[in-house]
């Protein structure tokens, strides 16, 4: 059987992590969730997921600064950002994630973007 | 080090470059009629070497193609300038040597990155950057955002990133970024962008390639360089560098040479790298370095009546040719895109463009006249750029990147089509 991908949750809102991890695990994942960014870097390193997706606005670190540092450490980690404003796309950085999405009480589209990121070889 | 025949040096800048003995960096310009422009970008380059790496030995090599308006002469007289003080820059322990040359082989911007990648093989040089000649933009900063990753971070390849204006570069946007993008699953946002840096041990794979009879000699280097780069397994990455300011072209102007060249460079490595892109589904983005700025590149206008005149004409021109090279549904779209074109408007649908550059790719494999084949391709890129200036006419830069990224997309999406094209045509290995 094939192993269940993990993806890791970074926001800071409880609210959000709880819903990623809600559905996110219905539809198969293994999913790790974190409130402080500034330990993503270690919790990376401790499990090893297939994803990270990235909230935007958090107080400790933006998630544009976190992606630089994932990306700098783990070249080839996918990762999505999750925002509630398409303003960050002006930030040349944010163009080292995979994709973005727009957060909604929806997660559908989201769900899409997993799914064509876990489809991608290189 | 390997001894490689040197090809494109002459013998006195090989006998220059041996009497300067080793370098731990070698920025290459390459030249031809730049004269008002090389001094400034020759300045700048020094600067940057000394204000960020004044303790590295470093060479400046000129590669010219026999200008006649003076580039060489002003190429000579940046070398000389005492620009240190006035620049309120320290003058570095290790002052960066000038060397002017006229490369051999055929004419062009890739044989003049050959006679560059030779000049850094005998220096042994670690770390290389090139830049365009015409660039306005240029700062000292350049330099480190693109020495810094390979000497200090082990980047083997590092392509810029810059804000352009959404009508600047459109063989970028069209073609040479989604396809390369969709074929290698890598994103790399300006594949042929003109100014790179780059390690030592990728100059060696560039100087063992057996390519300098092809287009790579002339404006196919900087897509081949990319390809080269990402194919064999170098780590990329990207540099902010701000603004793109050059010496810009209306896309409906004579883009001829240029976008043979480079178009044809990319359909050839794709028979070359085969067996690489075939098993490649969707892509991932590259690491991006350097201090964001919020600039805004300066406008270009366009000619959209004469962008849809080409397309219609050209059409007209080679419409046996497509029915040849196209399969019947993408003949048929095409013809209904002729169809209703007016002369300000036009609807070229994205997926008939990619679909379209999927079956030139294939056909241009076993195509006899390939020069044929890519000056046909030119009126439908016409037609394909003027309904994206349609599209995009009330948007700004960053809308119409997301107008990009829709194309890329679709060209990663459409990939299966490539490879029924690919077997149809008889192309398999």
């Amino acid at each position: 059987m094939e192993e269940k991908k993990k993806i890791l949750a970074v926001d800071d809102e409880e609210d959000i992590r709880f819903i990623l991890k809600e559905e996110l695990t219905d539809e198969g994942y293994d999913v790790y969730t974190l409130g402080d960014p500034t330990q993503a870097l270690d919790k990376i390193e401790e499990i090893k997921p297939d994803l990270v997706l990235v909230d935007i606005k958090m107080p400790q670190m933006s998630g544009i600064e976190l992606l630089g540092k994932i990306r700098d450490k783990y070249y080839d980690l996918p990762v999505i950002l999750l925002t509630a404003y398409s303003s960050f796309k002006r930030d040349i950085a944010s163009a080292a994630s995979d994709h973005y999405v727009v957060k909604s009480g929806d997660l559908t589209e989201l769900k899409n973007r997993i799914e064509r990121i876990f489809k991608v070889k290189v | 080090m390997q001894d490689l025949p040197i090809t494109a040096l002459p013998q006195e800048t090989q006998e220059a470059l041996k009497a300067i003995g080793k370098a731990d960096i070698l920025i290459g310009i390459p030249s031809y009629n730049n004269a008002e422009t090389i001094g400034h970008v020759i300045r700048a380059v020094k600067l940057g070497h000394a204000k960020y790496y004044p303790g590295k030995r470093a060479v400046l090599i000129n590669s010219d193609g026999g200008s006649t308006d003076g580039t060489r002469e002003a190429a000579q007289t940046a070398f000389d300038e005492d620009i240190y003080d006035l620049s309120l820059v320290h003058r570095p322990q290790e002052p960066i040597e000038g060397v002017t040359t006229t490369y051999l082989g055929i004419p062009g911007k890739g044989s003049a990155f050959k006679a560059v990648f030779e000049a850094a093989h005998l220096l042994g040089a670690k770390a290389c950057a090139v830049f365009d000649s015409d660039l306005r933009s240029i700062t000292p900063e350049w330099v480190q955002l693109l020495l810094a990753p390979v000497l200090e971070k082990g980047y083997g390849y590092v392509c810029p990133f810059y804000r352009r204006y959404k009508y600047d570069g459109t063989i970028t946007n069209s073609i040479a970024y989604p396809l390369t993008r969709a074929l290698y699953g890598r994103r790399v946002r300006q594949p042929i962008g003109g100014d790179f840096g780059f390690s030592g041990e990728l100059v060696s794979q560039y100087l063992e390639k057996d390519v300098w009879e092809t287009d790579v000699a002339r404006f196919g280097i900087d897509i081949w360089m990319t390809t080269t780069a990402m194919v064999e397994g170098f780590k990329i990455c990207q540099s902010f560098m701000g603004a793109k300011i050059h010496d810009v072209k209306d896309p409906g102007a004579d883009l001829g040479p240029m976008f043979e060249q480079v178009v044809g460079t990319i359909f050839l490595l794709m028979k070359t790298y085969e067996s690489r892109w075939r098993k490649v589904v969707g892509s991932r983005p590259t690491a991006i370095f350097g201090f964001k700025t919020e600039v805004s590149p300066s406008p270009l206008q366009v000619n959209l009546e004469r962008m849809i005149t080409k397309f219609k004409q050209g059409f007209d021109q080679h419409e046996t040719y497509y029915e040849q090279a196209l399969s019947p549904d993408c003949m048929s779209k095409l013809a209904e895109v002729r169809e209703m074109a007016t002369e300000r408007a036009i609807d070229f649908p994205k997926v008939l463009w990619v679909r379209i550059i999927y079956n030139y790719a294939a056909s241009y494999q076993k195509e006899s006249d390939r020069k044929h084949l890519l000056e046909s391709l030119i009126p439908l890129y016409f037609g394909f750029v003027a309904s994206y200036v349609r599209e995009t006419e009330s948007y700004d830069d960053y809308k119409a990147e997301e107008t990009i990224e829709e194309l890329c997309e679709i060209y990663e999406d459409t990939k299966p089509y490539l490879l029924q094209r690919w077997k149809e045509k008889g192309c398999e290995e």
